[in-house]
This record gives C-alpha cells, structure tokens and sequence, in this order.
C-alpha cells in the first residue's frame, strides 16, 4: 500500500514540477551577457572600425588645426540716396512754365539749364539750373503750369554713390563697429557689393528700436536703386583660431560636447570646450590638440555604436 | 443501457440520417470557418491614436494622452490602459479584459472619445481608434515599382492614397490600407522673411489671405422663364498659378501678389516613416489591413484579384507588387497540419485493417474519423474558432483517440460474432458486446475529455495558443464518443458479419499478426502474472529514470512559430535624423543583397499613416525575400540562412540588428508586456526623479545576489530645442507669448492655410519659411516677430533659445508615468531574489512622497500561473478520481488505473530527454493527453479482467487470460495514436516546432505505458483486485 501512495505522491510531484518548470521558463541563455563585459570605463569607449565602414558610413577624418573663423551677423536694411548727392530744384518765383529741357531719367551737367519759367511779377524769363551733376529722378512741372511758390520742380540725384541703411536690432548693436565688412545683397541669388561700415547713428530709434548702420556703395552701374530692400552680411569676427572644426565634427554624448578622435586603436569621445562660433564651424578652446586627427563628419555612427547597449533595451529578445 | 441499444438498433434508419446530418453540418461549418495561420493571440485591445504634428512628448502627453486616459478610466470590462506620448503621436491602449467583444468595447471607447475630444486643445489633433484588427490582421504588404522611373515619390504617393488605397478598401473583409512612404502631396508655399519685411505682411496675414482666395459658394438659385439656374460661385484655386496670383495686399493700386513673398511648389508633407528596397532607392508602399474575425484566405484571395484590376487602371509601367502576404503562411500552416491530418488517417487505416485483419469492422471504426472530426467542426463554428494550426493540431492529436471508443466496441463485437452460437442473432449479439464495453467507454472517453480540463485555464499568449487545441480535442471526442455510442452498433449490425467458416477452430479469422504477437506475449505476461516482482521492479526502474532524467530537461515557454518570413529589425539610436536612419538602413540593406539567397529586401523606417504601427524613425524593419529553395547555395535551411545573414551583416556600427517575424513582432508590440523575468515599475510624476530613482534602484538591485541585466529604461535621448519666451522681453514690446508661438509655428513647423482640390483629391497648402530661414537654431534666432506697433523683434530678444536633452517617449500606465527596471534572475529562486530585492530597495533608496515601485514581470504572471494549476490540476485528478471510481467502484481498482500515468510520464519525459527537447508549453499539452489515453488502456483492461473474475475465473488465471484477449483492442488504441501523431512528429513545415513536442511526449509516452498496460498491470492484478466480488464466487 505505501508503495501506492508513494506513486501517487509521484504523481503530484510530476505534475506540479511539470508546470512550474515550464512557466518558469524563460530566455535565460539569450538574456544573459558574459560578466566579462564589465571593462573599465575606458576600453569601453573606445569604438573600432575597419577602413570599409569608414567608407560605408561616410566618416570623414581630418587633422586639427588653425582656421580662419568668420562670424557674421545678417542684418536689412534698404538703400537711400546719399543726402549730399540730391538736389531739390525750386523755382525762385512763381510763373508759368515756358519751356520743359529735361525729362526723368535724363542726366544733368551741374549748372545745366532744366526748364525755363515766365516769372509772374517780372514777366521774363529764367532759367531754372541744375545745382549737381546727377540724373533727374523726379519732376512736377509741365509746359503752360503755373508754378507757385515753394513747388519744387526737379529732383536730382547722384546715384553714383549711394547709402545702405542698415537696420541694427538691439542685441546685434554691441557687435557692430565702425569699419567693419558688409556683404549687401538684393536677395539670395543675386549681385553681392562688399562695403564696409561708415556710421552707427548714435541713438536708437524709438519707434524701432533700432539703430542704423551705413554703408556707402559704389554705384556706377545703377544696379543699387535707391528703396531697395536688401540684406547684409556684417561680419563681425575674422580670426584665425588655433583649433578649428566645422559643427558636423560636434556630437552631444552623455550631456556633454565631444569630438571623437581617432586613435590608433580606434575612435574615443573627447569633451571639449567650445570658444567663439559661426553657422558652420566652432573654435576649440580645449580637449582638442592641433595635429590630432579626428572626426569631421559621421560622428553620429560612433556616439550611436556607444550608445548601443542602452538604446536597444525594450527590443532585443 | 439496454433501452438505449434496443431503440438505436430499431431505429437504425433515423440514427443514420442523423448521423449524416452532423457529417453534412460539419462540412457547412467548414466552408464557413475562417482560416488563419496560428490562433490570434492579441490581447482585447482598442488603440486611440492622436496625431499632433510636431508636438514633443510632454506637451503630447499634457495635451492629449490624459484627457483621453481619463475619460477612458472606469470602462466596463477594463483591464489596464497604457498610453505612450511620442514626439507627433499620442498612443493610449485600453486593454479589455480577455473576451470581451470587441465590437462592444469599441463602442465604448468611442462614446468616451466625443468626452475627451472636448478636453483636447484646438488644433492639437482629433483622437481616433485604430483599424477594427488585430495582431494577426495586417494581411498584406505590396510596393509600387515604377519601371519608367519618371514618377517622382509624391506623384507614386498621390496614386497609393488616392487611387489604389480607395479601391483595395471596398474589398469585403478589408477595413483599412494604410500608406508609407514617399512623399505626401503638398502645396508649399517658401516664404522668404525678408520678403514680408519689405512688403510688411505677417504670416498671420498671408496665411489667412490665402484661405480668403480659397473657396466655392452656392447661392441657391434663380428662376428664368421657367426654369430655375442653380448659381455657383467658383473661387477654389485650382493649382500654383491661382496660388501666386492670390493678392496679399495693394499699395497705390499696385498689387502685391503671394509669388513675390513665397516660392510656391509642389512638396511632400513633414514624414516620420520611409519605405525603402534594395539599398538603392526609397519605395511608396501599403499594408493591407484585414477586419477582426473575416477569413484571411479569402479576404487575400480578392484582394490579389482586385490588385490585378487596379494594375490595368495604373498608368503605364506603375505595377504594384505585393512583398509579404500572410497567404503563404496560411496556407503553409494549415498544409503542415492537414497533411499530419491525412496521413495520420492513413496510417490509423492500415493498423486498423492489419489488426482487425479484416475490411468490415475496420471501416465501422474508419467511420469515427470523419464524423468526430466533422462534429468538432460543427463545435468549432458554435464556439468561433478559426481553422488554425493549433485548432487543427488538436484534429491531428485526437485522431488516433478518436477511434479508440468505437474499437473496443467494434473488437467486442468481432470477438463476440466469431466466438458466438449459431442461432443468436447478430443483433443480439452486438447488444450483449455494447453492453459489456459501452460504461469503460464513456467513462474512458470522459476521462480524456476531463484531463483537457486545465488548458482551459490556461492565461494569456499560452492560453489563446492552447485554448484552440484543448477546445477541438475535447470537442472531436465528444464526437467519438456519441458516434461509438449511438452510430457503431447501428453501423456495426449493417456492415459486420459472422464469419462464414466458424466451426473449424474457434478462432480461424485470428488475425496472422496478433497470432504472432500472441506467441511472444502469451509466455511473458504469464511469467510476470507467476512472479510479479520482476513487475514491480521493471516499473520501479522506470520511475527512477524518469526521476533521474526529468530535472535534466531544459524548459521554454511555447517554441517560437516560424512564420516563413524574415524580418531583421533595426534598432538605431533614439536621436537619429531621418535621412541618416535611411542611410544606415540602405547601408545594410546593401549588405543583406550580397547574400546570394536574397533577392529582395524591402524595408519599413518609422512608422506611416497611423493605424497599424507607431514605430519611431530610429527603429527599422527589413523584409528579406528569398529567392526558391531550389537556387540556394549558402544555406539549406532558413535557420542556417539566418546565420548566413548575420555573418554578412556583421556587427553594424550604432544599429542593434536581431531577426524577429512580422506576426510575431506585431503581436509583442500590442503585448507590449516586459520581457524580463522581473520588471520593477517606478510611478510617479516627475521625469528628472523617475529617471534618476529608477538609477538608484538599479544600482541597488544589481548588488543583490542573482541579479543579471540590470537595466532601466532609458527614457531620454531625444535632443529638443527648448524656445522660453521671456515674459518681461514681450511685455516691454507688448506682444503676447501666443503670438511669439504662433510665429514659430508657421515659420519652423509650418501652418496649414487650406487645401487644393484635384477632383476630389485634396491636398493640403503649407506655408512655411525657406530652410535656410528655419533650420538651424542661429537661423531660429533671427525670426521676426512683429509687435502690434508694427516694428520687428528677433525671436532671441524675446525667447531664451537653448538645446537640451529630452524624453524619447513617456509611457503611463493607469494614468501614472513610469519607468521599468529590468532584471533577470541567475541561479537562486525568484521568490527570494524579490524578496531581498525589496528589503534593498527599502533599505538604501529613499523614494519621495507619490513614487511607487511594484514588482511585475513574466515571473508575476507565473506565480498566477502557478496559483491557477495548482488548484486546476488536483481538481481535475479529483475529477477523473471520481470518474474511476464510480466505474469500478472499488478504490484499488481506481488506484492500480492511476498507476499508469507516473509510468506513462516516464515514456514522456524520455521521449523529450532522447529527441533534445525541452519541457515546454505544448509539452505540457502531450503529457496531458498521454494521461488520458493511459487511463483510457488501463480503464479497458481492467474492466475485463474484473468481468472475467465476476464469471468465476481465478485470478491469476483471469490476469493472464485478460491480458492475451486484451492484447489486441491495447494494442491497436495505443498504436493507431502513436501512428496518428507520426506524420506531426516528423512534419517540417511551418508550425510544426509547436506540434513536434506534444507527438514526441505522447509516443515516448505511449510505449511506456503499453508496457505498463500489458505487463504490469496483469501482473499486480492480483493486489488490486475486487475482493468483494472474488468472494462471491
């Protein structure tokens, strides 16, 4: 009888050991990583690649060094007729006009006669002049017209040279200086003039608050209309930095800033402080020393081969 | 009894007719039977998916995940709601619990929606449920190939969403085709700032200029004469040109139009999902959705022929070309368990003849086959069951068991027809055989139906895999067990015959084969019967191999369903920009083509129009098409393949590679469960101190004995670009933050202002500034903002501008964020190992007020498990305890019965130790059904021998003659289910890694106890025996 009870005693052992052994089952020969694995910290950053997927994967190496870091600011502003350059024509007195010489657009000889007025009180003749040499860009006046008194007749503009307003904003004022490079524009794609900063207007006005900065261009073709909206380039630093790399060599890891450098057992992260900067490259102040080789472009591959262990959780099985 | 074989034997005819009628009804049921590939195993689930285009995680989260999370709280029959807050796309899963309808869930989630609709912002997008499907339901994936190569991606789109899109979802059975890919058509309109600066127009004013110039009216009508003119106005515009000709403002009675402010193009929409094939080029593709519970066969099979009718349509060179359909695998699934199915058929025929040794009887018990079958067709419709591999599985287990009641009955009959008197009638006869036989065979047949019993209660993924299984076994011998009861006699009495030369020898028709068995076993079971020791000591051994063995099997869950289809999924980092996530990809896809078995590979990026994934843009899955068996050269099978495919990827810098299967990885993302043993939960409210708890918690537990793959989620990652407006900046310009935010919006993001009707097509009208005004953060810097004074401030003197490091995604659970510490167990019991585990945490990380840690994972679910099976299990041995007994009414009877099943389980568990397998899920399953079919021969054998011992026969003499007269209905039962599960054992095609299990545990099984059954049993009779009974004699 013992022996009975002892077999079913088997019984229930089995079974209860048959599921509990199968739904305790799990991955436990996929899941598990060598204990190995735990290197110092920095064997554990450094990544190897063979030549081919440096290739492959578009990392560009380069070699640190000097560079000329240009840093600019983009500012609007638009084109005005240099003040010294125009000339309003008024008639000295008032009468009718007897005879019009010049039409818009017609360039003038300082001194050369415009039109000739009938004066009312005298009733003879005069010749109204051009005070400058320049063009006329505007006029009010036609034959038999009764020009009364303070009508201006001619505008006359030398376009030769001419003003770029620039409009300052506040934050960029303290960047701006006398003398500094301007690149002035109409828009992208077309002409660029270099010219340089001639003035700051010492107040900030009050509706804008903007301050304004010129530019004096040369405008011989007449390609600078004046009411041209346009846009300028100041550049505001020329240096030539010791350790230069362009933004693409900068990756984000582990909340801080590093440039992967190659070594010869393969790529290491390496922090690095960052000084002056433009839209395309940044000055290394330190972390990086000329001559060292490191990655200019694709170093997203390697911060991700690092990252590797921590982002694939939740899909590796 | 007896009325019951006198009325079926009258009424021979009606049992007949309704026998046919079952066979009839089973075939119905079968052409009305949805057929899928495995038993759907996703769990109740409705998806809400919110698309806010551009909107980061925490403001997802704010804006729209809680108000939909909230309103859903508090639903009938929910089970928990998880919600995930992506960068554009809010996910919240309310998962129901198991079967509830999903029509009525739906229902339910929806009447909420119109509640949390109102709570969501203007314009922070409009939640929607996902497709009426489920795991199982994305049927079909093609791609447009273009061989003119002079469509562009968006025109490929625009014929995807507009033309081929429409067309596939009127196919019954689809309920969404959802795009990828390409470019989505869009009307952009490029400002240049500086543009607007001159003419002095805000964005603001363009944009609602462009929708004033924008539209159709009617105007009712006019009559005139007698008939009435229906008046419309037509402004729409119609394509660019009516575009750069809208009038933005006039100065001086000089237009300015929208052309000298804006580039206006045709562009693609802001994507977060690519297609791409072979390495070399980007693809525009669809997914087939399939609707909840159509037939996935026939919902292909017009689908492939609607696919043939829009091919005609699509414009020269345009084809489209279907890369993974679940057809094959389907029709792969169902072939594999068919064929174990006909061939098992086959084989149980031949054990049949060659035993019976003759064609009447044998085809009597043939007929089992069908009827159970077509029987537990009928169960199969009534209770929803698909055709699956798993349900039919069950057919292919039962096969054998199906025919054991009728041939015992058939046996009784033949033996009773040789063996009987002249002038007794065959109808006579073949009631004294039914009655004899008919009690052990509907306790045997109830007995199998009853150790079923616990896979019923089986939970989750094993419970959907298995529940099928145990549902078609139980039913298909129910079958067998009316047919054996109300059909074989009527069967019986019209085809079996005495046998004509029946006073030569008393057994002339003995069959050649049994004579020569009976030879062997006649001199050994009577040796046993003399000196039973040596039977207990055979059986004694046996149960110390078993012992011995069993604790050296390694376990499993359920094997992994191949699906025939390779999937390699890419894992990148979670900051990686689109176009490098494409070039990553393409880089491996360019690998994969180097294996010469490759012939395609098409790969999805992110995720496309939302419905059936929410990927991210860093995770990547790759088809791989193989070209035909027949041309590989590197590989034989798709598991070698598998290894010559990762040799040739190789280790990708930055990309986690791993090979899953689309079904599979469709049903773990809904499942969305934690794969580790153990998952501590961290909930609270804060990011910066989950994240930073969760590392504590981690450090700890990975100092606790046993602790291995200590991971927290990461949770970050994802760089932002954090724009705070200065409150005192906008207050001296007095502008309002809104309207600093409105500018970025349009101008970063981009607005919409509209639409543009071709036909019915619509597309939408962006307006955005030109990159190089947008895209990095000095250009940000540099917006304009106007303030209502009309002067012009840069966004940096108005906002602090700064880069940070973001949440990649925030899950919730039951409307509380948290982060998962995984963690796996080595060598020690879980049980301690959390135990320990929470004393550490206790002792060394101090949490804040509102955090919580729970301890979950797979281990959690097993406990349940365990609880469950642990109450199950005895009962259902209570069950068949109480089956036995009231039987034989006699506990030694009962008791000698049960020792069949620890021997039985030897056979089982040596058959799995010899084969290399493991203990697993289906495993379990063989075992379950070997203890049946082992009662099921005790039952018999036992039963006569306490007849022959009531007719007065002594009882050694009654153990021997039992046994030599046994022998044959033992034998067959036990041969024709070991043959039935043959064709599964060795099947290779898909599905059978689940089958192969079960047939191996169920023959080893089978051996043992047929030993048990012909040896032992007659020799320990003795000790068993009825006393009562004996003594009356």
């Amino acid at each position: 009888m013992n022996y009975i009870f002892g077999s079913m005693k088997i019984v229930f052992i089995f079974l209860s050991l048959l599921f509990i052994q199968c739904s305790c089952a799990s991955d436990h020969s996929e899941k598990h990583k060598e204990p190995a694995e735990e290197k110092n910290e920095h064997e554990e950053e450094i990544v190897k690649l063979t030549q081919e997927e440096i290739n492959e994967f578009g990392i560009e190496i380069s070699t640190a060094g000097p560079g000329k870091l240009e840093q600019h600011v983009d500012l609007t502003g638009e084109i005005v007729i240099d003040p010294d350059r125009l000339a309003h024509i008024f008639p000295r007195f008032p009468g009718i006009v007897k005879e019009v010489r010049k039409k818009i657009g017609t360039p003038v000889k300082k001194g050369e006669v415009l039109a000739i007025i009938e004066s009312n009180e005298s009733l003879s003749p005069y010749e109204v002049k051009s005070l400058i040499k320049g063009e006329v860009i505007d006029m009010h006046l036609t034959r038999g017209e009764v020009i009364a008194d303070g009508d201006h007749t001619f505008i006359i503009a030398d376009l030769s040279k001419v003003w770029v307003n620039l409009s300052v904003y506040q934050k960029d004022l303290p960047d701006i200086q006398l003398g500094q490079k301007v690149y002035i524009s109409a828009g992208p794609n077309t002409k660029e003039i270099e010219g340089k900063i001639s003035y700051i207007s010492p107040v900030v006005d009050e509706k804008t608050r903007t301050a304004t900065a010129r530019v004096v261009l040369n405008n011989s073709d007449g390609y600078w209309r004046p009411g041209l909206f346009v846009s300028g380039k100041v550049i505001i630093g020329d240096e030539t930095v010791s350790v230069f790399v362009p933004k693409t060599a900068l990756e984000n890891f582990e909340n801080r800033t590093v440039v992967f450098v190659k070594h010869k057992e393969g790529f290491e992260p390496q922090p690095v402080t960052i000084g002056r900067s433009n839209t395309k490259a940044v000055e290394i102040v330190a972390g990086l020393k000329p001559g060292q080789n490191y990655v200019s472009k694709g170093g997203f591959t390697l911060k991700a081969e690092l990252q590797k262990e921590a982002f694939g959780e939740g899909h590796e099985h | 009894m007896n009325n019951i074989i006198q009325f079926l034997l009258k009424n021979r005819l009606l049992m007949l007719a309704l026998g046919v009628l079952v066979l009839a009804g089973g075939y119905y049921s079968y052409q009305k039977l949805p057929i899928d590939a495995f038993p759907d195993v996703s769990p109740s689930l409705v998806q809400v998916f919110t698309v806010t285009e551009g909107l980061a995680p925490e403001e997802i989260e704010k804006y729209v995940t809680f108000p939909v999370e909230a309103t859903m709280n508090g639903l009938p029959n929910l089970d928990h709601i998880r919600s995930v807050s992506n960068f554009g796309l809010s996910v919240v899963n309310i998962y129901f619990k198991d079967g509830t309808d999903i029509y009525f869930s739906r229902q339910m989630v929806n009447e909420r929606l119109q509640e949390a609709r109102e709570q969501i912002p203007e314009g922070f997008g409009d939640p929607q449920m996902g497709p009426i499907s489920t795991g199982m339901g994305l049927i079909l994936f093609y791609y447009l190939e273009d061989t003119t190569g002079q469509y562009s991606l968006t025109e490929l789109r625009t014929i995807q969403d507009w033309l081929i899109k429409y067309q596939l979802q009127t196919v019954p059975g689809v309920t969404e085709v959802l795009g990828i890919g390409g470019w989505e058509k869009q009307y952009h309109l490029v400002l240049d700032p500086n543009a607007l600066l001159r003419y002095d127009i805000t964005v603001n004013e363009l944009i609602e200029k462009v929708k004033a110039n924008n539209l159709n009216v009617g105007a009712q009508f006019i009559e005139k004469n007698a008939e009435e003119y229906i008046v419309r106005s037509v402004g729409l515009a119609s394509g660019i040109e009516d575009l750069e000709n809208i009038v933005l403002k006039s100065e001086d009675g000089i237009p300015i139009y929208l052309k000298q402010v804006a580039d206006i193009k045709i562009g693609g929409a802001v994507r977060r999902g690519v297609q791409t094939r072979n390495g070399i080029q980007e693809v525009v593709s669809g997914q087939v959705v399939k609707l909840y519970g159509t037939n996935s066969s026939t919902v292909i099979g017009q689908v492939e022929e609607k696919m043939k009718e829009i091919n005609n349509t699509l414009p020269e060179g345009i084809r489209i070309v279907p890369y993974y359909q679940q057809k094959t695998l389907v029709q792969a699934a169902v072939n594999t368990v068919t064929n174990a199915l006909l061939q098992g058929i086959v084989l149980v025929g031949l054990v049949l003849i060659l035993f019976m040794g003759s064609l009447r009887p044998s085809l009597v018990v043939a007929i089992a086959i069908p009827f159970s079958i077509l029987f537990a067709l009928i169960g199969m419709r009534y209770f929803g069951i698909s055709v699956n591999l798993m349900s039919f599985g069950g057919l292919a287990i039962a096969i054998g068991m199906m025919v054991d009641g009728t041939i015992v009955l058939v046996e009784n009959v033949d033996r009773m027809l040789r063996e009987s008197k002249d002038d007794e009638t065959r109808i006579h006869i073949i009631t004294r055989a039914f009655r004899e036989v008919s009690r052990p065979i509907i306790f045997a047949i109830s007995i199998i139906i009853v150790v079923f019993l616990p896979l019923f209660t089986l939970q989750g993924v094993e419970g959907k895999t298995f529940r099928p299984l145990a549902y078609t076994v139980a039913l298909a011998m129910l079958g067998s067990l009316l047919f054996a009861i109300f059909l074989a006699p009527v069967l019986s009495s019209i085809f079996m015959r005495k046998p004509k030369i029946k006073d030569k020898t008393k057994t002339p028709k003995e069959n050649f084969l049994i004579g020569k068995l009976l030879k062997v076993y006649q001199p050994v079971v009577t040796y046993f019967v003399r000196k039973r020791m040596p039977a207990v000591v055979i059986t004694v051994v046996l149960m110390i191999i078993g012992i011995i063995i069993f604790p050296q099997l390694g376990s499993e869950f359920t094997p992994t369903l191949q699906e025939g289809t390779i999937v390699l999924r890419l894992t990148m980092a979670p900051s990686i920009s689109l176009n490098e996530s494409i070039k990553t990809t393409q880089i491996v896809e360019r690998r994969l083509m180097k294996v010469p078995e490759v012939m395609e590979v098409i790969t999805r990026i992110g995720r496309g129009e939302v419905g059936a994934h929410t990927d991210p843009i860093n995770s990547a899955e790759m088809y791989v098409l193989l070209k035909d068996k027949s041309e590989w050269r590197s590989a034989r099978t798709q598991a070698e393949l598998e290894d010559v495919i990762r040799e040739e990827v190789g280790n990708i810098p930055g990309v986690l590679a791993n090979f899953t299967q689309p079904i599979q990885m469709t049903v773990d993302e809904l499942l969305e469960g934690v794969r580790a043993e153990l998952a501590i939960k961290l909930f609270g409210d804060d990011l910066e101190t989950l994240k930073k708890k969760a590392d504590e918690i981690a450090a700890v537990i990975s100092r606790v004995p046993g602790a291995a793959d200590v991971q927290p989620d990461q949770v970050s990652g994802t760089p932002q670009l954090l724009i705070k407006v200065d409150r005192h900046a906008i207050a001296r310009y007095g502008i309002n933050v809104e309207d600093v935010q409105q500018v970025i919006r349009a101008a970063v993001g981009g607005e919409t202002a509209g639409q543009i009707f071709e036909g019915v097509r619509r597309f939408n009208i962006l307006v955005r500034f030109a990159p190089e005004f947008r895209n990095t953060p000095e250009s940000i810097r540099e917006i304009l903002v106007e303030a209502p004074n009309g002067i012009h401030v840069p966004l940096t003197q108005l906002a602090t501008i700064e880069e940070i490091i973001g949440p990649r995604q925030i899950t919730r659970e039951n409307s509380q964020r948290f982060i998962t510490i995984q963690c796996n167990v080595v060598g020690r019991d879980i049980g301690s190992f959390v135990k320990d585990g929470q004393k550490a945490i206790e002792q060394n990380v101090t949490l804040p007020p509102g955090y919580l840690a729970t301890w979950g994972g797979q281990f959690r679910l097993q406990q349940e498990a365990n609880k469950r099976l642990a109450v199950v299990v005895p009962i259902t041995l209570l069950i068949i305890f109480l089956l036995l007994f009231s039987s034989f009414n006699s506990l030694k009877n009962t008791l000698l019965i049960l020792l069949n099943i620890p021997l039985a389980l030897v056979g089982g568990v040596v058959a799995l130790w010899l084969s290399g397998q493991n203990l697993s899920v289906p495993a379990s399953v063989g075992f379950i059904a070997l203890f049946g079919i082992a009662l099921e021969n005790g039952m018999v054998l036992v039963t006569y021998l306490n007849q022959l011992v009531r007719d007065g026969v002594s009882l050694d003499e009654a153990s021997i003659k039992g046994a030599i007269l046994r022998l044959r209905p033992v034998l067959i039962t036990a041969l024709t289910t070991a043959l039935g599960l043959i064709p599964l054992l060795l099947a290779s095609g898909v599905g059978s890694e689940v089958q192969r299990p079960l047939a191996t545990v169920v023959i080893g099984g089978l051996f043992t106890s047929t030993i048990l059954t012909l040896l032992v049993i007659p020799a320990i009779y003795k000790w068993f025996a009825v006393k009562v009974e004996y003594s009356e004699m």
